[in-house]
């Protein structure tokens, strides 16, 4: 975890950096300050400014409306696609939601995987049950590689209090496979980059993710 | 020695108790003032003749005492009153309290088994459980690792426990069991998960296995009689289940049987509901896929299986036929009969003959099913007993990869396993109901022991062109078919409803609320809202000569995953998000019963 955050505070700074070298590079870990740091620069905040237009409805609880920086300091600005799916500079995958609000597949792809392997514990759209945490709140706190740790392992909160158990989706192909699908469509859903619902407008699906797909069957 | 010396005690009761324990449920279950079966009784009315409480004075109702059962997760099924002694479980970890009503509610005694909690994260939809059943001072637990344990009434220890089934391939149960005769008979939950469904019969004496019916799978393992089972009054033939599956899928097929059991002591026959075949894609599974969807008739001494009626062949939305099956005796056309009637998922009602498994009615109990056109009711055609599909809402004939949209009902069903309620005297019945429809997009997905196997991703939303709630409270007459009443409801009705002789129907909602109805118009008496939202099914008893009504709070289930931040419809556009009401908004977590009495 906290080599992948040194990492987001290193890129950002950099990009910062280049941009507007008079400005200090803001601490990461609070949207309100990525903000205003992206008021104090002109390039950044044409930057936030193309990304607030592809946001639809109210900020959501622990982000700005508009920030490509999360609370835990990862920037989901998406930079290149390697083997169909978007990622950011640190290589780590991140949705890419076009101005109409066209998805890219793999966002898509991850509603459809999010609501077969998630949804009867996590609820419709990444916005939680009675009993199961909002996972499109936990992806801007939570680092990616622990989020795959606890998605392979599970988890378990039992006490007198508690009664949550996580299963362990690492052998699971059809949750396993797509992973950083459902992990890119939640950071959509939690940055407000899509509303709740199906995606209206997506991506076709390439090749390579037919491929991919074929290669997680196993019946 | 110890064992053995216990086995050949039990073998010696045996012999003496065989005949008893049937009586022992029949005359425990005769007495209003008792709650000695989750259904109420063996034909499932949930009907009680105490009329203490009645539409005159139900208004004046009044909380008498509460508990808390110290665990918060969906609070399903309700207690039973056996004497001077009432019975409370809990979700897992399926905790059991024997509370004295002669002393206040205090606890005689406490049973809390151990259970690997991984058991969780492989029961879809929370971890409820409907519930204890009584026999021959016993009381069963049927615990969400498919742990049966027969606990002693009086003091609470282990008699015997058996485990019927495999929580690693995800076989769990939240379902309460059959007590009948001289045996305990069980279901399976895991549709899910791609588990083989099957209820198994053990013998009450010592936890033996007496016999076990597939829902799936060659005749010897189903326990059918290709010449003398019938479906519609034919027989089915050999290998009627492997006929209609492809190669070996059967074996993953689903066809669980986690709703509920009801008996007919004349006819000794018992009467319950297969679940969805797995996968949730239909695209993935061709044929029939018997007998998942499907309505059963078995002798409860052989588990013989006398009649099947497949209501949903080749499932493409997800629509369990596992809903209580009511038994009624009622004139039809000027003809008594012996009726069974059915509010299944699929959002059709069906009333049978409960003797030959005749199919006499199959109405939508809620207008806006779109799904099909109806039942084919001519005997001579050749899809006699099947639904027309409407082609739109055909999740198989779109395909995989492709959004069906606007299907009502959702998966959830226009009713899920909350049972309704029977009143003999207005002849009716009281069903609680969703009004939700959905998004249905299938795709192919691989199958893992032990890990969900569903191939579908859907969206659900209110009924579209309607009141804008998600639940109806409707009062149904099963000899025309027809609604005779309805009443809205903001959120869908996820609890077990009771009629009693004061002309007074009682349900529980999701906010939370214990509402009395006019059995004869839906006029509300009375509510109250309790700590929190009911899944629960309400139950009355009497003591000391007083009459009391009870209902366990505790929000979960399905309707606590698929409502606690509301829905909305994708069809309404942006504007309408976050338009329809959020459950989270009016309850929260809770574990308590409330028992309410009349003043004085």
């Amino acid at each position: 975890m906290r080599f992948t955050t040194s990492l987001a505070t290193l890129f950002l700074g950099t990009m910062l950096a280049g941009a507007a070298p008079a400005q200090e590079a803001p601490p990461p870990s609070t949207a309100d300050k990525g903000t205003a740091a992206g008021a104090a620069s002109e390039t950044m905040g044409q930057q936030l400014g193309e990304l607030d237009a592809q946001v639809h409805g109210d900020s959501p609880a622990g982000v700005a409306a508009g920030t490509t920086v999360l609370p835990n300091g990862m920037d989901i600005t998406p930079v290149e696609m390697v083997e169909g799916r978007w990622t950011n500079a640190d290589g780590l995958p991140v949705p890419k939601i076009a101005e109409d609000g066209t998805t890219d597949y793999a966002t898509f792809s991850g509603f459809r995987r999010y609501h077969a392997e998630c949804h009867v514990c996590h609820g419709p759209d990444g916005e939680g049950s009675t009993y199961a945490p909002a996972l499109k709140n936990t992806v801007l706190n939570m680092d990616y590689y622990d989020f795959l740790e606890i998605a392979a392992s599970g988890k378990q909160e039992v006490n007198a209090a508690s009664n949550q158990v996580m299963p362990a989706f690492g052998t699971n192909k059809n949750a396993w496979c797509y992973i950083n699908d459902i992990y890119v469509y939640l950071l959509a859903r939690g940055t407000d980059g899509i509303p709740r619902g199906r995606p209206a407008k997506k991506e076709a699906k390439s090749d390579e993710f037919t491929e991919q797909e074929n290669s997680c069957m196993s019946m | 020695m110890k064992y053995l010396l216990n086995g050949a005690i039990a073998a010696l009761l045996l012999g003496g108790a065989a005949a008893h324990a049937n009586e022992s449920v029949l005359a425990e279950v005769a007495k209003p003032e008792q709650w000695a079966i989750q259904t109420g009784d063996y034909a499932n009315t949930r009907y009680s003749e105490l009329d203490q409480i009645n539409k005159g004075n139900v208004g004046d109702l009044r909380v008498a005492w509460s508990f808390s059962t110290g665990v918060l997760r969906g609070h399903e099924g309700s207690p039973l009153v056996i004497g001077d002694v009432m019975y409370v479980h809990t979700p897992f970890p399926n905790k059991v309290f024997a509370l004295d009503l002669k002393d206040n509610g205090r606890i005689l005694w406490r049973y809390e088994p151990q259970q690997n909690p991984e058991v969780i994260a492989v029961m879809c939809c929370d971890t409820v459980n409907r519930g204890l059943a009584y026999a021959d001072n016993t009381i069963l637990l049927h615990q969400a690792d498919t742990t049966l344990v027969a606990l002693d009434a009086t003091t609470g220890a282990e008699k015997w426990k058996v485990k019927t089934g495999d929580p690693a391939i995800g076989e769990t149960n939240t379902t309460t069991v059959l007590p009948v005769k001289d045996k305990v008979i069980v279901g399976v939950s895991g549709g899910e998960y791609g588990v083989r469904g099957r209820v198994t019969a053990y013998n009450l004496a010592d936890g033996s296995e007496a016999w076990k019916a597939y829902s799936t799978g060659p005749d010897a393992e189903m326990l059918v009689d290709p010449e003398n089972t019938t479906h519609l009054g034919k027989p089915i033939g050999p290998d009627s289940s492997l006929n209609s599956w492809e190669g070996d899928q059967w074996k993953i097929g689903g066809g669980t049987t986690w709703g509920w059991f009801s008996y007919d002591p004349d006819l000794n026959l018992m009467y319950y509901g297969t679940g969805n075949p797995s996968t949730w894609n239909p695209s993935q599974r061709p044929g029939d896929n018997k007998w998942s969807m499907t309505i059963m008739a078995r002798d409860v001494d052989t588990g013989m299986a006398k009649w099947f009626y497949q209501m949903t062949p080749h499932d493409e939305w997800d629509f369990d036929g596992v809903n209580e099956m009511i038994l009624t005796d009622q004139d039809v056309d000027g003809t008594p009969r012996k009726l069974l009637t059915h509010f299944d998922r699929n959002g059709l009602a069906y009333t049978l003959d409960r003797e030959s498994g005749e199919l006499l009615v199959a109405e939508k109990f809620d207008p806006a099913v779109n799904w099909t056109t109806g039942v084919d009711m001519d005997p001579a055609s050749d899809t006699y007993g099947r639904p027309a599909v409407v082609a739109e809402y055909s999740t198989e004939q779109n395909g995989e990869d492709v959004n069906s949209t606007g299907i009502c009902p959702a998966a959830l069903g226009s009713k899920d396993q909350q049972p309704a309620s029977y009143s003999p005297k207005t002849q009716t019945f009281y069903v609680p109901t969703n009004h939700v429809c959905m998004d249905y997009e299938p795709f192919r997905v691989a199958y893992t022991a032990g890990q969900p196997y569903v191939g579908a991703t859907l969206s659900m939303f209110p009924a579209p062109g309607s009141h804008g709630g998600m639940g109806n409270f409707i009062a149904w007459d099963n000899v025309t078919g027809t609604i005779k009443w309805s009443i809205p409801e903001q959120f869908s009705v996820w609890s077990g409803a009771l009629a009693t002789a004061g002309d007074v129907v009682f349900y529980g909602t999701l906010e939370g609320y214990l509402k009395a109805v006019d059995a004869e118009t839906g006029a509300e008496l009375f509510k109250f809202k309790t700590s929190s939202g009911i899944i629960g099914n309400v139950m009355t008893y009497m003591h000391d000569g007083k009459q009391y009504i009870g209902i366990l709070s505790g929000v979960g289930g399905w309707a606590g995953i698929g409502l606690a931040a509301g829905l909305t419809n994708p069809n309404d556009g942006l504007g309408a998000v976050g338009g329809y009401a959020a459950l989270s908004d009016y309850t929260e977590l809770g574990g308590q019963l409330t028992v309410f009495e009349l003043p004085g």
